[in-house]
């Protein structure tokens, strides 16, 4: 089973997510910010995805994959970040930063799946 | 209510709780980056959240609340006070409409719907003041969407029979960015059927150069599909920005795959054959092509690589880039370090379920211990002991968790002031301590209503009108103060006010006037003070919008009773006034004291306790006694609670004080302090007045803990009752209390 990590400062789409998530039987993890979520893989946890929103009170989701991606175990680890339409200025950098993706909110749980379909090997 | 909506009910109040305090702030200090932003994720993440519940009103309203900050955060417009107004304004549309998803409602009710249509004109209308600034930029926008469609119109639509092709070459980064190559062929392959696919390796350089964490690939491949270009396109979003994509339809002219041809990084004739090869040219028509570019590669030659994509996918990457440059000109945020929030979420009754069971443990701990204590083997003692210092250990951790900081209920108050100040025309500042001492949730909810009143109160009556502080040389500008903090075992919040004070005569004459003390009576300054939380008791005539409601301050002292707190009044005559609220760290805990009677135990909570006393029989028929000079009413628990048996020769008497009253309890034994676990009593059970709760003792025992403030009002109705001759209990009086034996 697939697991994927989700990092969202929002309950709200952390539970929308993981729901869709778990139905589509992956196996997720979830965290509230970035700074957990980084312990997290510090620690070396088994994840095949990690989605991250962007905007985060505290380590903002840039910084997240920046950081995450230096580490050994996670360099090519596909990861996705959640943006909307009015944050297309943060595309680049989140891309340059290491991000594989990126999902546009409001996403239908068919669009959610088909990008993870795409970039989970 | 589903789970997802329960939670975004409860996330978005608690964000707008920060949208509100950032917007107060925000009139202090309008250029707080950080601020600003903070409101706007906020509204944002509301926004986010009500689209995933598929709460359209919700959605909408804050969709132009969203738009606004987004404006001032981009420093489009500055703020003013009355900017800040409307948003406070929206910020309690927004609670309402919450109230609205909470409550389960489809819609909003006419009223509502009309408040917040006023509220949405009012935002327009401000972000119409910077339209100008704008327009610009919404004509660049609508430009590229009606360009999108023309794109994808002259590139496809749906095609049925014919392959498309699809040639793609990564960039060098693509691995690095966590993207596999092959996934786009899996995943293409989810689309159609795909026909053909050749590898490129062209770019892999010698063994010696080559950088295993480079892409070098490339693929052409066929596909057969029902989707639209765009659709294909769209699998290729992540890494169109880095790689060489040209996505060709069925039935391509030549002109197109000879361009196509032209333009790809590889040799030409190399490529030709990987074309030939996967079918997306017959032998003929590369021939021609091979022909064609021939005779025209010197002109192109000159064009060079510029004319790349200008056609095909041209306008989209222009598209992109326009997009993409006007996108990072905007200011780029730094997202400030807020409070870390290492946060588990936990549904509350998760944890009133830990805690029930803790209470548990604890009884049966307890009853562990005894019978290790009776069995008299010392090993079974230690190993008990060293358990019950564990689970003591384990209910305190547990207590611990339902502990929160009451600064949330404190900062609430900053909009209370706000608001009133500016509606009676004084000058009021709210000044916040002891923000992080906790207490247990539960009082944490139910002590907000009493001290909003006392907050109003100081704000209305505390706080003089401008001119008679100006008159009295005090600082224009009033001062109200919430403070909280721990003391033994207590939480204590106090409301204080720098205003005019309790005026003791007055007080003094209402009392005499409302016939609650004589005026012959002498009492003492506190005592004068404190009258006013008598029921009924209001020293302004004038009735304001605010407090003098109807609502006394006995309602503030029974509500504050309900939580076992105590609330007591201070006041210097021109200086100003504190209110002391003393509660309970928790409610799920009490300090009781043991009784008994026949073989029935009863827990007195032991804040109510004064005194014990030996009680002599027969000083009178009355139940009443003379407590050094004082008259004592008093109740027979044996009697009022029907206990069977013969009351012992030497009795106790128990002596409480609550709410001011005191009274004496007669019981058969004292058993001495215990502190317990309180367990609620039964719905069955639930009317009977005197009774508070239960607990179970070690030995597995029930023991009732007793609501003293039933108690004594029934204690003095009943005196009263009997003085006046009645001699039986009043019809509201329940027989299950007092079965009266004279």
């Amino acid at each position: 089973m697939k697991t994927i990590f989700l990092v969202d400062d929002s309950a709200t789409i952390l539970l929308s997510i993981a729901s869709i998530l778990t139905k589509a039987g992956y196996a997720v993890e979830k965290a509230p910010n970035a700074e957990e979520a980084l312990r997290k893989f510090q620690s070396g946890t088994k994840v095949d995805l990690l989605i991250t929103d962007l905007n985060m009170p505290g380590m903002n989701g840039i910084e997240l994959i920046r950081e995450v991606r230096k580490l050994p175990d996670y360099k090519f680890m596909p990861i996705l970040f959640l943006t909307t339409e009015s944050q297309q200025s943060r595309k680049q950098e989140a891309k340059e930063a290491g991000a594989t993706g990126w999902i546009v909110k409001p996403a239908t749980a068919d669009e959610l799946l088909n990008t993870i379909k795409l970039v989970v090997r | 209510m589903d789970e997802l909506t329960s939670v975004f009910v409860q996330e978005s109040r608690e964000q707008l709780a920060e949208m509100e305090e950032g917007l107060l702030r925000l009139e202090q200090d309008p250029d707080d980056r950080d601020n600003l932003n903070g409101i706007f994720r906020a509204a944002h993440t509301i926004k986010g959240g009500s689209g995933v519940v598929e709460c359209s009103f919700i959605e909408a309203f804050t969709h132009d609340v969203e738009n606004l900050l987004d404006s001032l955060r981009n420093g489009a417009i500055g703020v003013t006070p009355d900017l800040a107004t409307l948003l406070l304004a929206c910020c309690d549309h927004m609670g309402a409409l919450l109230d609205l998803l909470a409550a389960g409602e489809p819609a909003p009710g006419a009223g509502l719907q009309t408040h917040g249509d006023e509220l949405t004109a009012a935002l327009k209308k401000v972000l119409a003041t910077i339209a100008s600034a704008d327009e610009v930029e919404i004509v660049q926008a609508t430009g590229l969407a009606e360009q999108a469609p023309t794109v994808e119109v002259s590139g496809g639509g749906v095609v049925i029979t014919d392959c498309w092709h699809i040639s793609v070459r990564f960039g060098p980064n693509v691995l690095r960015g966590g993207m596999d190559p092959l996934s786009f062929i899996r995943f293409l392959s989810s689309l159609g059927e795909i026909i053909g696919v050749a590898t490129v390796t062209d770019a892999i350089p010698p063994a010696a150069e080559m950088d295993p964490e480079s892409c070098y690939l490339g693929f052409e491949i066929q596909l057969q599909t029902r989707a639209t270009k765009a659709d294909i396109e769209r699998v290729f979003d992540f890494v169109r920005d880095e790689c060489d994509l040209r996505i060709l339809p069925p039935h391509s002219k030549l002109a197109d795959y000879l361009r196509h041809i032209e333009e790809l990084p590889e040799d030409s004739m190399r490529l030709g054959e990987i074309l030939v090869r996967c079918g997306a040219v017959t032998q003929a028509e590369m021939d021609a092509a091979l022909n064609e570019q021939i005779r025209g590669t010197p002109g192109e030659e000159g064009a060079g690589p510029p004319q790349i994509g200008e056609i095909l996918v041209g306008k989209e990457v222009v598209y992109e880039e326009v997009v993409e440059a006007a996108a990072v000109k905007q200011a780029q945020i730094k997202e400030k370090k807020a409070k870390e929030a290492r946060l588990v979420r936990v549904q509350a009754d998760k944890l009133d379920q830990l805690i029930d069971l803790v209470g548990e443990l604890v009884i049966a701990g307890a009853s562990a211990n005894l019978l290790a204590l009776r069995s008299k083997q010392s090993d079974l003692v230690e190993a008990t002991s060293v358990l019950s210092r564990l689970v003591e250990d384990i209910r305190d951790s547990a207590l611990q968790l339902r502990m929160v900081q009451i600064g949330e209920t404190f900062s609430r108050f900053n909009r209370l002031v706000r608001d009133v100040s500016k509606e009676l025309g004084k000058e009021i500042e709210l000044n916040i301590s002891g923000a992080e001492t906790e207490l247990d949730k539960s009082v944490v909810e139910k002590i907000g209503d009493p001290l909003m009143h006392l907050v109003r109160n100081s704000l209305d009556h505390g706080i003089e009108p401008a001119e008679v502080r100006a008159a009295q040389g005090k600082p224009v500008c009033g001062q109200v103060y919430l403070n909280a903090f721990h003391d033994s075992g207590n939480v204590v919040i106090q409301v204080s006010d720098d205003g005019g004070g309790l005026n003791r005569e007055r007080i003094k004459a209402k009392a005499i006037e409302r016939g609650l003390i004589q005026a012959t009576q002498t009492l003492t300054d506190s005592e004068i003070v404190n009258l006013i939380f008598e029921p009924g008791f209001s020293t302004v005539e004038k009735v304001s919008n605010l407090s003098g409601r109807g609502v006394g301050m006995d309602v503030v002292r029974r509500n504050i009773e309900a939580l076992r707190g105590i609330v007591e009044v201070d006041s210097v005559e021109g200086e100003g006034t504190t209110f002391t609220i003393r509660l309970p760290l928790t409610l799920a805990i009490i300090d009781g004291f043991l009784v008994g009677v026949g073989k029935a135990a009863y827990v007195i909570p032991l804040d109510t306790v004064v005194e014990c006393i030996e009680h002599h029989d027969g000083e009178s028929g009355r139940n009443i006694l003379n407590l050094r000079g004082e008259v004592l009413p008093f109740i027979r628990l044996r009697d009022a609670f029907e206990v069977p048996g013969e009351a012992p020769p030497r009795e106790s008497i128990v002596v409480v004080q609550f709410g001011g009253h005191r009274a004496g309890i007669v019981v058969d034994q004292l058993m001495g302090e215990f502190q317990t676990v309180i367990k609620p009593l039964g719905v069955m059970f639930r009317h009977l007045r005197g009774i508070g709760g239960s607990t179970i003792l070690g030995s597995g025992e029930v023991a009732l803990i007793l609501d003293v403030a039933a108690l004594i009002q029934s204690v003095s109705h009943q005196e009263s009752n009997r003085l006046i001759g009645t001699g039986r209990a009043q019809a509201g009086t329940p027989k299950s209390l007092v079965s009266e034996k004279d």
